[in-house]
């Protein structure tokens, strides 16, 4: 698979030319256009197969989850026996990274960052902690590990971090990092500053690994915004 | 304090470095990421409870943060809420610049007077949403823009702005809030207002604006349900 | 009359440089600034070129705001500067004669006199999401002025291809196209997200653009506050 990431560092894609019997698999709605050779199969993330019976279970799960409360994600897979090329983009403007795992990895990747990643990684939903404490939901993870790469994408651009120590990063603006920190999800500087310093949560990490950091935060902007909403 | 600008124009991110006893104040919300050795006190002006019905009308207010290192050498990240540039200006005492609030990323030195109380805070967006700041130095400022900023310098012919692409201006220029005949559009808060300047400085203009972005979200909104209060 | 299009291709900014009594249309909503010695006029369904039916049918099938302006130039040059409500890059397509440009309803900006628009209906919508797709058909000469969400990819078609029709900005004649399902299967099309999917086949140029306004607005609105129904 050849990966090209283009109209960086502010409204990157991504476009990759799959060989025959290759495939990536993208976060839904993704696609900007592919080769009209190229199959697509739509399932659930934890599900590696597709197929009609697949589809209605993956289907009534969803419902299931979203009247009881609960992330799924649905993923398309893109593949043929003839190849082709297809152009994936994320939904908000930002950068895209590839990160590639050997095996013994583990990258953790915010929802809203996942955006692809090729046949060898497996995928699985993470709840990061401090759920309903003041209504919020913590971090919501996606774990990935196994043999391949994973594409994140950033609201914002993205910045390395690497941690040898300590570091507090607010959580809306983690895009991924290293499986083998530990992290911890808290409030800033007690209930009084929660609720109005504008801080919401953050994300106390400890040891030695990387975050990634994206300088933009959609909560942040939903703030920002909100007053000028009419009613 | 060293102080850098990441990202830039994009997406503007402000990466200070602060020794200890060194403290720098940000509008709220503006932290993205700091060292182990930095506290944070929230200021509301004017009062707990008149600042917390402030912020919630989207009156005229500031809730702010201010970092304080205890050690040396501690990293503070802050990032305004939307895309786009990044700027420091350095006021000297007594420097008047005018700033929409929207704008405002945070400040550094004690003596930096951020004025909501003036005469003209509230003309230039119809009173709703934001309103224009009142700076007076001496002190460093740091604001952000929606989209890129556009510095066009105001002579003879004077120059006319929609209000809502103002980050900022110089005193020395006169202005004057009209509405603008030309535009019929959804009337968000602010939209329809354009300003016109005479005289001598700089105005400093943003490619994109709050209300416009309002508009296009507003369709997209989850619609209330009978039975929500 | 000519665009000067800068800070590209993230917040884009164009400045339409007119000689004395030389005119510009834009986009209502458009307008950034302006030197102060433009006329501007209104045109909407009670005036303006094109007349009664042709504006009132590109305001309610085009997708756009109600009203365009025309600024006109008096006495000497001068300039007005535009740009969209989204992020992202601007482009001004040299038309042709004889050489049609059809432009999404959300994606046209401003043009010269010297460029006829009309509202061309699709007819085309979204199985389940009731996109539904609206073009202009710009004909005459002159640069038209289009806005992307993001970055603009100019792709020469010869052959086929399956585009979301989220990241269309304009295509030249020359190529047809037909709604096709987004996945194996209806209900596998409605769950991958797609929205309205495109084939499009022929020989000629089309333009994308690397985001997608309603997955952009579907990612930020469902965060909003509830609004009324």
């Amino acid at each position: 698979m050849q990966h090209y990431i283009e109209h960086g560092p502010a409204f990157a894609w991504l476009r990759t030319r799959l060989e025959p019997n290759e495939s990536i698999v993208a976060e839904a709605g993704a696609m900007v256009r592919r080769s009209t050779a190229l199959e697509v199969e739509t399932r659930l993330n934890a599900s590696k197969k597709g197929g009609f019976v697949g589809l209605i279970v993956a289907f009534f799960v969803a419902l299931m989850r979203k009247f009881f409360g609960g992330e799924t994600m649905f993923v398309n897979e893109f593949g043929g026996p003839q190849g082709g090329e297809v152009v994936l983009a994320p939904k908000l403007s930002g950068h895209i990274l590839r990160k590639t795992l050997d095996g013994t990895r583990t990258l953790f990747v915010q929802s809203g960052g996942y955006l692809a990643s090729t046949a060898g990684i497996d995928t699985l939903l993470r709840f990061g902690g401090l759920r309903t404490l003041f209504g919020g939901e913590g971090l919501v993870l996606i774990q990935c590990t196994g043999q391949g790469d994973v594409f994140v994408n950033s609201y914002g651009g993205i910045t390395e971090v690497p941690i040898d120590g300590q570091f507090v990063v607010d959580t809306g603006h983690i895009v991924a990092f290293d499986g083998a920190l530990d992290f911890k999800v808290r409030s800033i500087g007690g209930a009084k500053s929660f609720l109005f310093s504008g801080e919401g949560l953050v994300c106390e990490f400890r040891g030695r690994g990387t975050v990634y950091i994206q300088s933009r935060n959609l909560k942040a902007l939903v703030s920002w915004i909100t007053p000028l909403l009419p009613g | 304090m060293r102080h850098e600008i990441l990202d830039a124009p994009d997406f503007g991110l402000l990466k200070l470095t602060l020794d200890a006893g060194e403290k720098v104040v940000a509008e709220s919300g503006a932290m993205v990421a700091m060292g182990p050795s930095i506290a944070v006190d929230t200021k509301m002006r004017g009062g707990f409870l008149a600042a917390a019905k402030r912020k919630l009308l989207g009156g005229e207010s500031i809730f702010q943060n201010t970092f304080t290192a205890s050690a040396g050498g501690q990293e503070l990240y802050l990032a305004p809420p939307v895309e786009g540039d990044l700027a420091r200006r350095e006021l000297a005492p007594g420097e008047t610049f005018f700033l929409q609030s929207g704008n405002y990323l945070a400040h550094v030195g004690d003596q930096l007077v951020l004025d909501t109380q003036w005469g003209g805070v509230r003309s230039f967006f119809g009173g709703i949403g934001f309103f224009m700041l009142k700076v007076v130095g001496p002190g460093t400022l740091f604001y952000a823009s929606y989209g890129a900023i556009h510095e066009v310098a105001v002579g003879a012919g004077g120059y006319t702005c929609d209000t809502g692409h103002i980050v900022g201006f110089t005193s020395g220029l006169e202005y004057k809030v009209r509405p603008f005949a030309g535009f019929k559009g959804l009337f968000f808060s602010g939209e329809g207002l354009v300003c016109d300047f005479e005289g001598r400085g700089s105005l400093f203009v943003q490619t994109r604006k709050a209300p416009s972005l309002a508009a296009f979200l507003h369709p997209f909104r989850p619609v209330q349900q009978r039975g929500d209060n | 009359m000519h665009f000067d299009i800068q800070y590209r291709p993230t917040h884009s900014l164009a400045i339409a440089h007119l000689e004395p009594e030389e005119s510009v249309r834009a986009e209502a909503s458009a307008m950034v600034s302006m030197t102060r010695n433009l006329t501007i006029t209104t045109d909407g369904p009670m005036g303006g070129r094109g007349g009664l039916l042709k504006s009132f049918k590109r305001a309610m099938l085009g997708g756009e705001t109600f009203f365009t302006n025309t600024f006109t130039a008096r006495g000497t040059p001068g300039h007005v500067t535009l740009a969209p409500t989204l992020s992202g890059d601007m482009l001004a397509i040299e038309l042709a004669r004889g050489e049609p440009l059809y432009i999404q309803g959300s994606s046209y900006v401003a043009a010269p006199d010297s460029v006829d628009l009309d509202t061309r209906w699709q007819g085309l919508k979204g199985f389940f999401s009731g996109e539904s797709l609206f073009f202009l058909e710009a004909t005459g000469t002159g640069p038209v002025l289009v806005n992307a969400f993001g970055a603009i990819e100019e792709l020469d078609l010869n052959g086929d291809i399956i585009v979301d029709t989220g990241h269309l900005v304009a295509f030249g004649a020359g190529i047809e196209y037909e709604v096709t399902k987004a996945s194996r299967g209806w209900i596998a099309s409605y769950l991958s997200g797609e929205g309205l999917v495109l084939r499009m086949s022929g020989r000629g140029r089309i333009y994308l653009q690397s985001r997608n306004p309603n997955e952009y607005g579907q990612a930020v609105g469902s965060e909003l506050p509830p609004r009324q129904g």
